[in-house]
Order: C-alpha cells, then sequence, then structure tokens
C-alpha cells in the first residue's frame, strides 16, 4: 500500500505518528542573515524578530523608524526598540518516484516510494513540530498545523520522476543556505547526480542524500536462469546464472554508492542508506542526526 | 509385438525435427522485472553461457516423446500373428472331463485367440463339445462380438463328463448347413482326446476341417490322467491310472483322502514311458483304509518329503470310494453249529476274534447267509454234498465271491468239487505215535502269495492237515505251504470269484496257527481280498447326493441330477443327468466314478490339414501402451523439475508437488485397451428406460398393506378398517411402522408394492381377468403373501364361500398346502400362537406344504376362513365394531396377534425360524 493509496491524510497521520517518537528536530541554523526568517525560537541576541528583546540609546546610523517614540518619550533620550532575532531555517525536501521507486521484490513489504515518502512526511512532522520551515524542493514552504497535510496532498499530486533541475526552472529557487534532504534510490548515472548536487550546492545549500533500496537490489538473491526487465527504461538482460553475477553486482552496487558518498563529501553534504526491509526509524534517526545542529557550530 | 494403431509411428519420422529445435532452443528463462538493471546490463553479456540445451536433456526429452509416440501407437504384447481367415471364427472349445486340469491356460489361449479375431474386426462363434450342466447339448453359439463373448467364456466351466464329439459334430453340421462358412476359419482348443469312439471323432474332425481353415491349440501330447476306480487287495488298495499313451513317462502322487480332504497317505505312481496304465499300491492299516473317502491325483512333488503338490483340477482325478471298497461281510459256517462258538475248542471261536475287528461278520446256515450280500463266506470245516447249498456257494463264487474254507475231519472224508485243488482221501497226521514225522512249521510266503511279506513265528506248528494231489499245477494255487513243501494254503478263481482253502482246521485242533498272531494277518488279508459289498441293491433309487464338478470339486448335485437304480449304478454312463458322484443314503453310498464309466483315454488322430499351436503356457497378450504412456508423463516431471531446477524457479517444496501429481498411470488392461465402436456397438446401445409413474402410489412410500377390492361395498370397508387397525396396533407394538392400507385391483395397480395382501372372497366377487391372474401369480413367485380369507368360519356363515374360493383362484398358483401347525414359523414369528382366531375361532388355517427354496420357505399364500379383518376392524373412537364369535377378549387379542405374526411374516419371512424363540420354546417343550 503507497502512501497515495493511503489518502493523504491518513499517510501524513501515519508519518506524525512516527515522528513523534523523536525529541523535536532543531535544524541547525547557521548565520546567514539573508535567509533569516521569522521563527518563534528566539536567539537570545538582537536581530530581527517581533519579540522584545532591549532598548538601547540612539546611535547615528540607526534608521529613524527603528526609534520607539513611547520609550523615548519617557526621557530626553531617544531609544530604539531591538527585537529579538528570531531565526528559522527553511528544509527542503525531496523524493525520487520514478517507475524504478514504484518497486519491491517478493523480500520486502513495501515499495520503495511508499517508503520514501513515509520516510519525507515523518521528517517533515518533525520539521514542523520544531518550528521549522518546510518545502517541497522548488515549491513554497508549507508551515503550522495543517502543514503537514498540505505537504501530503502535494506530494500525492507532484510527480518527481527526474533528479532536481536547474533552479531557474522551479517554481521558487531554493533559498541559500537552506537544507537540504534528497531521498531516492540513485540508482541513475552518477554524472547527473553529481550535477544535480552541484546546482544546489551552488546556491550554498547543505544536506542529505538518502539512497532507499530494496533488499533484492543490494543481495541479488535470484538464482538460476533469469532475464531482468528494466523499469521505466527500456532495457533487458538475461542472465545465465545470477549466482555467477552476484559478486560482480555487489562490486557496482558498492561502487554506485561510494561514488555518492563521494558526490555528497565534496559538497559537503552527507549520504546515507535504507533498505526497505528495515525499519524506517532507522532512516528517520539517521536523518534527525544527520540535521541536527552541530555541538561545535551552536 | 503388435500395434494397434501403427499409424502413429509415423510420428517417430519427427524426431530429428524435435532434436534440432530443442537442441537450438534453451530453456525459456524467468523473467525479473528489476531497477538496478543499469548495473547489470554489462555483467550478462560476460557471464552469459551458450544457450544450448545439455544433451542429457535433450536424450530425456527424446526419450519422452518416443515413449509417448510408441505408447499412442498401441503396441500389444504377445498379441499372436494375424489369422488367416475373414470371415467369423469358429471357436471350438472342450470342455469335458479332460480339460479340468489347465483349464485356465485353456480359457486364456481361447481368449487370445478371440481377441486376435477381434482385432481384425471379426465376430466368433463358440462351440463347447461337452454337454452343458443342464442338459443342453453342445451347439454353436451364433458369431459375436469379442467383447460378448468374454464374458461367456468367463462362464463356461469345465464338466465332469466327457465331450460329446458325435453331438457336436452334429451341431457343427447344422452351423455350416445354416450359415455362409465363406471366409471363416477355426480353433480348436482341443483335449486331444477321442473322447469316445474313433468314427465319432472321425466325423467331428471332418466337419471342422469342412468348416474352414483349422488351428489346434492343444498340449503337445494329452495331458489328460483318469484316475480308475482303485482295486483292493490284501495289503493295500490299489489305484489305477490311465493316460492316452504317449511316449514320455509321467510321474504323480495319489493322495489317498479321508473325509473333509484329510490325506491320510501319498503315495507317487509312475507311467513308464510309452504306457498308457499305471497303478500304485496306496499301503494303510485296516481303520484307516475303511476310513478313505476318495482317491486325488495330484501332481508330482519334487521330493518325497515336501508337501503334495495341488491336486489336479478335473473330475477325472479322483475316484470316490463308497462301501464297496470298506465293509467286508463275512458269513461263518461251521460244521457242527452247536459247538461252534465253545470257548477254546470251537470252530468257529478263533476265526470270530480273529476277523471281528474289521469284518461284519455273521452266522447261520449257507443259504440264510447267502440270502443277503456277503463278501467272505467261511467254511469250517463243512462238507458240501451235491444239493442247494452247493449251488448257492457255487453261484457265489462264481459272482465274485470269496470262499474260504477250513479243513477238517468232515472235509478229508468227503472232499467235493468246489476246492482249490483235488485232495488225497483221508488226512496226513504229523507227529504222534504212529508217525516218523514231526509237526511242520512254516515255510515263508512265496512272492505271488497274498500273504506275502508276513513273518513266520517259528512257534507255529502243523499238526494234522489234508493233502493235495500232487499236480504239476499245484504249486500256481498254493499261497502258503508248510516246511516239507506241503501245501498249508491253497486257492483257485471260480468264476469271478475265489476259492481258499486251508488245509487245517481252524481251531487248534489240528494246529497252533488259530492261536498266532498270524492267523490274525492271513484272515485280514483274505479278508481284504475280497470285494466289498455295498448294502442297497435292487431297484432302490439312488438320489444324487454330491457330485463332482469339472474342476473335481465335490459339491451339492446339480438341479438336473437324478437318480440312479441302485442295481445299475455300474452300467449308468456318466451324463449331464448322472454325473459322477456319491449316490444314495449316508448309510449305503454307491460312487459314480468317472473312470468306471468311459473308456480309458485315447489320443486323438490329427485332423488332416491342421496346424498345431502349442497350448503350453502362452504368455499373455498385454497391451502396454499406457505404460509407456506413464512412463513418458514421469520422464516428462522429472524434466519440468530439471527445467525448473535449471530457470531457479525449483524450491523444495515445488519439487515435492511436483513429484507428488506426477501422473499415476490407471492399471494397464490386457487386450483389448479400447474396443471399437463397432464391438460395444451392441452391447453399449443403452435401452431407453420407462419413464416413472406419474402417480405413484402412496405404498411406495411407507410400509403398506393391500386388500383387493371384492366390489362388494361392505365387505371392502371391513377390509379396510379391519387392516388399519392392524396397521396402527402393529406400528405401536412393534419396530414396524405401517402406513394406512390401501385398496388395490390385481391387474390395473402395481403390486409390488404391498408386503402382504388380504383378499375376502365373496360369492358375488366376478372371476379374475387373465391380467389379474398373471399379476398375482407374479406377486406371489416373487415373495408377496396373499391372506386369503373365505370369511365362513364355521359352514353355514357364508354359504357357498367354498366354491367361490375355488372358481376365484382356478387360475393362481397355489403351492401344495398343508394346515397351519404350531411348528410353523408364522407361529411364532412375533407371538407365540397356539390358535389363529379371527372373528370366528378359524378351523383350519392352510399354508405351502413343505420347504421351497425359491422364496425362503415363506408360503405364498394363507388360506383361512376367521373373517379376520372384522376382527380388526375398530371405528374412529377405537372401539370395535364387529363381535366375535363365540366371543371374549382372548380371541380377540389373539386375532390381532395373528395379524401381527402374518405382518411380521411377510415383511421378515423365515427369519424367526429358529432363533428368537428358542428358549421359550424350549421351556415350553420341557413343561
Amino acid at each position: 500500500m503507497t502512501a497515495s493509496a493511503m489518502g493523504p491524510r491518513a499517510a501524513a497521520h501515519r508519518a506524525e505518528s512516527l515522528g513523534a517518537g523523536l525529541p523535536p528536530l532543531l535544524v541547525a541554523a547557521e548565520r546567514v542573515a539573508t535567509t533569516v526568517a521569522q521563527g518563534v525560537h528566539g536567539r537570545r541576541r538582537v536581530g530581527q524578530g517581533d519579540s522584545f528583546w532591549q532598548f538601547r540609546p540612539y546611535v547615528a546610523g540607526d534608521a529613524a523608524s527603528a526609534i520607539d517614540w513611547r520609550q523615548t518619550a519617557k526621557g530626553d533620550r531617544a531609544y530604539v526598540r531591538d527585537t529579538e532575532w528570531e531565526a528559522a531555517q527553511t528544509v527542503l525536501l525531496w523524493r525520487y518516484n520514478g517507475a524504478t521507486m514504484r518497486w519491491r521484490s517478493r523480500f520486502a513489504t513495501v515499495e520503495k516510494g511508499e517508503r520514501a515518502e513515509l520516510l519525507l512526511l515523518a521528517l517533515a512532522s518533525l520539521l514542523l513540530r520544531a518550528g521549522e520551515r518546510v518545502a517541497l524542493l522548488g515549491r513554497r514552504p508549507v508551515a503550522g498545523r495543517g502543514a503537514l497535510e498540505r505537504l501530503a496532498m502535494i506530494l500525492e499530486r507532484e510527480a518527481a520522476d527526474t533528479l532536481p533541475g536547474p533552479a531557474a526552472a522551479m517554481e521558487m529557487p531554493p533559498p541559500r543556505h537552506a537544507a537540504c534532504v534528497l531521498i531516492g534510490d540513485f540508482l541513475d548515472p552518477l554524472e547527473e547526480i553529481e550535477a544535480a548536487i552541484a546546482r544546489l550546492a551552488a546556491r550554498h545549500v547543505r544536506g542529505h542524500i538518502l539512497q532507499v533500496l530494496d533488499p533484492a537490489e543490494i543481495m541479488l538473491p535470484y538464482t538460476g536462469r533469469v532475464r531482468f526487465l528494466g523499469l521505466g527504461l527500456p532495457a533487458d538482460t538475461l542472465v545465465p546464472r545470477v549466482e555467477g553475477v552476484r559478486e560482480a553486482y555487489a562490486a557496482r552496487l558498492a561502487e554506485q554508492q561510494d561514488g555518492l558518498a563521494a558526490i555528497a563529501r565534496a559538497a559537503g553534504w552527507s549520504f546515507g542508506v535504507h533498505r526497505t526491509d528495515h525499519a524506517p526509524e532507522l532512516a528517520l534517526l539517521a536523518l534527525h542526526q544527520a540535521l541536527a545542529p552541530r555541538r561545535e557550530g551552536a | 509385438m503388435t500395434f494397434t494403431a501403427p499409424a502413429l509411428l509415423l510420428g517417430l519420422v519427427a524426431l530429428p525435427l524435435l532434436w534440432w529445435l530443442l537442441r537450438v532452443t534453451p530453456p525459456a528463462p524467468r523473467q525479473e522485472r528489476f531497477p538496478a538493471i543499469r548495473l547489470l546490463l554489462g555483467l550478462a553479456a560476460r557471464e552469459e553461457t551458450p544457450a544450448r540445451t545439455p544433451w542429457w536433456l535433450l536424450a530425456l526429452r527424446l526419450a519422452a516423446c518416443t515413449l509417448a509416440i510408441v505408447g499412442l501407437a498401441g503396441p500389444v504384447l504377445n498379441a499372436g500373428g494375424r489369422l488367416a481367415g475373414k470371415g467369423p471364427l469358429l471357436l471350438v472349445l472342450d470342455n469335458g472331463w479332460a480339460s479340468g486340469a489347465d483349464w485356465p491356460t485353456r480359457i486364456a489361449a481361447a481368449e487370445a485367440v478371440a481377441a486376435r479375431a477381434d482385432r481384425a474386426g471379426r465376430k466368433v462363434a463358440l462351440l463347447a463339445t461337452a454337454p452343458a450342466e443342464d442338459g443342453t447339448q453342445p451347439r454353436v453359439e451364433p458369431p459375436v462380438p469379442f467383447a460378448v463373448l468374454r464374458t461367456r467364456l468367463a462362464a463356461l466351466a469345465p464338466q465332469p463328463w466327457p465331450a460329446d464329439r458325435a453331438t457336436s459334430a452334429r451341431a457343427l453340421e447344422t452351423f455350416l448347413a445354416a450359415g455362409d462358412p465363406a471366409g471363416m476359419d477355426v480353433a480348436y482348443v482341443a483335449d486331444g482326446l477321442t473322447d469316445g469312439p474313433l468314427p465319432a471323432w472321425r466325423r467331428f474332425a471332418a466337419d471342422l476341417a469342412r468348416a474352414g481353415p483349422v488351428t489346434v491349440l492343444q498340449t503337445p501330447t494329452p495331458q489328460a490322467v483318469l484316475m480308475l476306480p482303485p482295486v483292493s487287495r490284501a495289503d493295500a488298495l490299489v489305484a489305477r491310472l490311465a493316460r492316452a499313451s504317449q511316449p514320455e513317462a509321467a510321474t504323480y502322487d495319489v493322495l489317498a483322502q479321508a473325509g473333509a480332504g484329510r490325506t491320510l497317505a501319498r503315495v507317487v505312481a509312475r507311467f513308464a514311458p510309452g504306457a498308457a496304465t499305471a497303478s500304485v499300491p496306496v499301503a494303510l492299516p485296516m481303520s484307516l483304509r475303511n476310513s478313505l473317502d476318495r482317491l486325488v491325483l495330484a501332481t508330482s512333488s519334487p521330493s518325497p518329503g515336501a508337501a503334495a503338490g495341488p491336486a489336479l483340477r478335473s473330475a477325472g482325478a479322483i475316484a470316490l470310494l463308497d462301501e464297496r471298497w470298506r465293509r467286508r461281510p463275512v458269513g461263518l459256517v461251521a460244521g457242527n453249529p452247536l459247538t461252534a462258538g465253545t470257548p477254546l475248542l470251537g470252530e468257529l471261536y478263533y476265526l470270530q476274534r480273529a476277523m471281528a475287528p474289521f469284518a461284519d461278520l455273521r452266522t447261520g446256515t449257507i443259504r440264510s447267509l447267502l440270502a443277503s450280500p456277503l463278501s467272505v463266506l467261511v467254511l469250517a470245516d463243512v462238507p458240501l454234498p451235491p444239493g442247494p447249498d452247493r449251488e448257492a456257494v457255487d453261484s457265489f463264487v462264481t459272482h465274485g465271491g470269496l470262499l474260504l474254507r477250513f479243513a477238517g475231519p468232515e472235509t478229508a472224508a468227503h472232499p467235493d468239487p468246489l476246492l482249490p485243488v483235488k485232495l488225497l482221501a483221508g488226512d496226513r497226521r504229523l507227529g504222534g505215535a504212529m508217525s516218523w514225522t514231526k509237526p511242520q512249521g512254516l515255510l515263508p510266503f512265496p512272492a505271488s502269495s497274498p500273504f506275502f511279506g508276513l513273518p513266520t513265528p517259528k512257534n507255529v506248528h502243523v499238526r494234522r492237515q489234508v493233502l493235495a494231489q500232487p499236480d504239476l499245477a499245484l504249486a500256481r494255487h498254493v499261497w502258503a505251504s508248510l516246511a516239507d513243501g506241503t501245501p498249508l494254503v491253497t486257492a483257485a478263481t471260480h468264476g469271478r470269484g475265489r476259492i481258499v482253502l486251508v488245509h487245517t482246521t481252524a481251531n487248534a485242533d489240528w494246529s497252533d496257527l488259530p492261536l498266532s498272531g498270524l492267523f490274525v494277518s492271513m484272515m485280514q488279508r483274505l479278508v481284504m481280498l475280497s470285494s466289498g459289498v455295498a448294502d442297497v441293491a435292487g431297484n432302490q433309487p439312488l438320489a444324487p447326493a454330491a457330485t463332482l464338478s469339472g474342476y473335481g470339486e465335490l459339491g451339492p448335485p446339480p438341479p438336473r441330477a437324478g437318480a440312479i437304480v441302485a442295481a445299475r449304478v455300474a452300467a449308468t454312463p456318466v451324463s449331464p443327468t448322472h454325473p459322477p458322484g456319491f449316490y444314495g443314503p449316508e448309510s449305503g453310498r454307491r460312487a459314480l466314478n468317472l473312470g468306471a464309466a468311459i473308456a480309458p483315454p485315447t489320443a486323438a488322430p490329427a485332423i488332416a490339414g491342421a496346424s498345431v499351436v502349442s497350448l503350453g503356457l502362452p504368455p499373455r497378450s498385454r497391451a502396454f501402451g499406457p505404460w509407456l504412456l506413464a512412463l513418458a508423463g514421469l520422464l516428462l516431471a522429472i524434466d519440468l523439475v530439471i527445467a525448473l531446477g535449471l530457470r531457479g524457479l525449483l524450491r523444495p517444496a515445488a519439487a515435492a508437488l511436483v513429484l507428488l501429481l506426477l501422473p499415476i498411470p490407471a492399471h494397464a488392461q490386457p487386450m483389448p485397451p479400447a474396443p471399437t465402436p463397432r464391438a460395444t456397438a451392441p452391447s453399449a446401445s443403452i435401452r431407453p428406460v420407462p419413464p416413472l409413474p406419474t402417480t405413484i402410489p402412496r405404498a411406495a412410500l411407507h410400509t403398506t398393506l393391500g386388500y383387493i377390492l371384492t366390489g362388494d361395498a361392505t365387505v371392502d370397508r371391513i377390509s379396510r378398517e379391519g387392516l388399519a387397525a392392524l396397521s396402527d396396533f402393529v406400528t405401536a407394538h412393534t419396530a414396524a411402522t405401517l402406513g394406512p392400507p390401501e385398496a388395490v385391483v390385481p391387474g390395473r395397480d402395481d403390486l409390488s408394492f404391498y408386503p402382504l395382501l388380504y383378499w375376502p372372497i365373496t360369492t358375488a366377487e366376478p372371476d379374475l381377468s387373465a391380467a389379474a391372474v398373471a399379476a398375482l401369480n407374479a406377486y406371489m413367485a416373487y415373495g408377496g403373501i396373499i391372506l386369503i380369507d373365505t370369511r365362513d368360519g364355521e359352514p353355514g356363515f357364508a354359504p357357498g364361500a367354498g366354491q367361490a374360493l375355488r372358481r376365484l383362484t382356478r387360475g393362481l398358483a397355489i403351492p401344495a398346502l398343508a394346515p397351519l401347525t404350531t411348528q410353523h414359523v408364522l407361529t411364532r414369528t412375533f407371538y407365540l400362537l397356539p390358535q389363529f382366531p379371527g372373528r370366528f375361532p378359524s378351523g383350519t388355517v392352510w399354508v405351502q406344504r413343505g420347504q421351497d427354496r425359491a422364496n425362503d420357505s415363506v408360503s405364498p399364500v394363507v388360506i383361512g376362513g376367521g373373517d379376520w379383518a372384522a376382527a380388526w376392524a375398530t371405528d374412529a373412537a377405537g372401539s370395535f365394531l364387529y363381535a366375535t364369535i363365540p366371543g371374549g377378549n382372548r380371541q380377540r387379542v389373539y386375532a390381532y396377534r395373528f395379524g401381527v405374526n402374518l405382518v411380521m411374516y411377510a415383511l421378515t419371512g423365515n427369519y424367526k425360524g429358529d432363533q428368537v424363540q428358542v428358549p421359550a420354546i424350549l421351556r415350553r417343550l420341557g413343561r
């Protein structure tokens, strides 16, 4: 049963319950002024925000509009009202749902795409609870109580059967210094993946790549004479003895994953692998750790 | 090996093509969708092996296909060659006594020939050459397909009488005259014997040859062996065997069996090469010998210690023994009857004690003894002066009796012609004061003597004897002699009988012989030398008691078997009317033996122009196509498993499933595997089932009593009310549940639903129609019971009822009747009834007399005048409608009980005849 088959609302609820098991996720925010937006958690320092922080005497250069006239009227000095700097991180989420994701082997109980959407929504639930702004990559952010449901609705509608394209082609280009989580099987040629990641990294987006694989894709548990047919790819190949190519396949898969890890490292990203026959909480925890504020940077 | 559909073998031509196809076509791979195919793309090309089917898999598949093609072509092993002719096949089968021993082989051979004809699409006419058990003479049965003939062949059995050549020849002539013999040929499963006079055989053989080309199926030499009636000898019973003369030696076991097939002795009989007869003595102690019931021929067992081989299953292989081989009435006559029995001195004293254990002793005068059959007449020093006595004795010996005489003073003084040797006048005294000689002992018995082998004790001495006139022929007559060479026992044949003289007295006056054990043995052998006597004689008819089947099994006589007049048993030929077996009452059974009744077997001359096929043990014709198909299926299943393994689809569970689902072949049938439509057309045509009657009487749903409508409304109402009340009573008091009674009209209604019909007789009732008579007769014949009630009780209540009864039952098959007594099972089927009253105290109630096995001894009719329905009848409130006469509750109760018993009798037959009421009956008898 896929997330879409459950209905967006049910999928959102399931993801939320999954997310409820983890502490609210604090996304480490980096000090990049242009990306700071109004948020609910103060930075214990002066900055843009709604919450009062302190009054300070007017100094030359302050904008006249910044003067708090009521406070100024109490004395003879002009005061400027400082607000607490409140910053909310925008987390961009993306999952791949091409033909290769809508498949499961008999060794797994869920399709890869379904697992990917579940992970995405669970992560979104965590982030929303922590007050972060969540957006699908290339879309407007959602926030608030109904945000998760809206996200699920969008997910159901949106097809993402190619890697993220150039920012110019997006409805809303990713904000700079945003965080990004890409979930998919990443079986495409490494060059294409590298190009896509590079485009995002060029906008100072840092992020995480989560590769979701079916156990059959990892272990190649078939035997005998098998004709393999591609999904969404008009290719097929006849393997006389699958047992004979299992090691070579494993080497190729490792090569692909090493390549992915190298791409992620080069862009300052992190990389993880999730098997659909493992519990989704493991992957969520990995994502949580990847997005959690680094102690040295806090 | 032949094929029923050889055209299919052309399919084998396609095998090379199949081979090529299989060779270039690898097994189809399994298809898997796989997202990560990009990672696999390069790998496959490097690892793919040449896409060729392995050679062993190729061989497996080719073998499976070859088996399937050959199997479909219908191979038949040992089908035999094709038959010569085109028309019907005439199958002639000898089923006389000589075919019993190897009957299965013969039937198998006949079936094989008929099956071959059937494969050629030919019908088969059958002629069995022996008369059937029911006396049907041999006749040619019209040609039928094998499918029909097969059951007929299975029903055939060897008969215990010889084949009838003359009648068979006539049957053949009739058949040839009636039918068109064009293209016909003849298969003759022969017993190899003429089975009767040679001319009849010649005529039969000529007719066979005239019918068409003849193929004779027979053993190289006739195997039939006939056991002739044994001959009693003093020390043994001599079994005699006869066969058609042939060059091979043969060995058989002769089993001497007492009642119930207990084998008491086994001896080996050997036919010398070229011999047609063989004989072997069966030596048994006297008492055992007298208990013998039959001599049975068995196949020779390999070693003497081993158990006897199986008995030959033929009526000819059994000699039944009756009293003639057992009882030996011996008549004793003494010269002086007054002192004959005096202890230690009397002339018969020692004889009686010596012979009593094994002979039936009688004493009296010569003529009184000879008035009844005797085996041995013993005259102890009785002279036979000319007269009626001597004539009687002469006649007795001439007709086969044994005359045993003892010498003595009288005999010595008056010799007569009825002596084996001429005697010197006077006697010779050995020892004593006036003699130089001494009492003489015995010489060992000569080999020609019946006493040969008996030990001669040293202490037996003969002091006086009568002497035979020295004669050249004397030595031939001597059975025992004294040490000095003078004869002690001499014998001579006289007519069919024998005269034996002991040259000394029967008491101890002249010798010690009667005091010795030797005397007993000698008397025993002498008595056994005589021929036995059957007790029954004259014109008394002897009913068959047990007869032999064609397989040599003693069983109840067939219905056709008839009695034989006692005096003519020996002259009676064996036939369906007189099958071999025991005749007469238990006390005096006479055996009719096949061996005594027919001539010794004679080998039949070859039929001119006939080809002879050895019967032997032909290998059974067997269609093994189904087995080949099954094997092909098995190979294909194995191939499937292998293919699955090659494609990686094989998991243990799947493999087990495949192996479990292997096609299990139906049992391969012997020929023909699939009867042609032509062959089955006549038998397979299904007769149209008559449509069920639209109105099924209610009697079909419940057990229901019926009453016959008389036309008199009052009587019919009484019948209905009476039966209704009885039905309720039966339902209330017994396990039987009866529905309301139904009125029936014989001839219109189906009577088969009613176990019991009540039929009141009225004077006004019109005569029965022919259909009604037929319906009632059929009803009675198939187990129905009719209670006919004249309703007159005592004369005067219903005048004219007797005449009406006679008039109405004129056409009915009423059996012989007897009054119903308390011995009859009807009086104890439920209640124990001393009387059977209805409304009137019924006089005599009549039921069938005697036993009729056809209907389980159940009387089909019960006739009385009790007016029972009136006694049973009640109104709706349950009160009785008609007073009983003379009256009383007891009479009513008995009327009902009679009704219950009658219903139970109708429902259970003679079931209660002897079982349930036994304790009560015994108690009453004891009272």
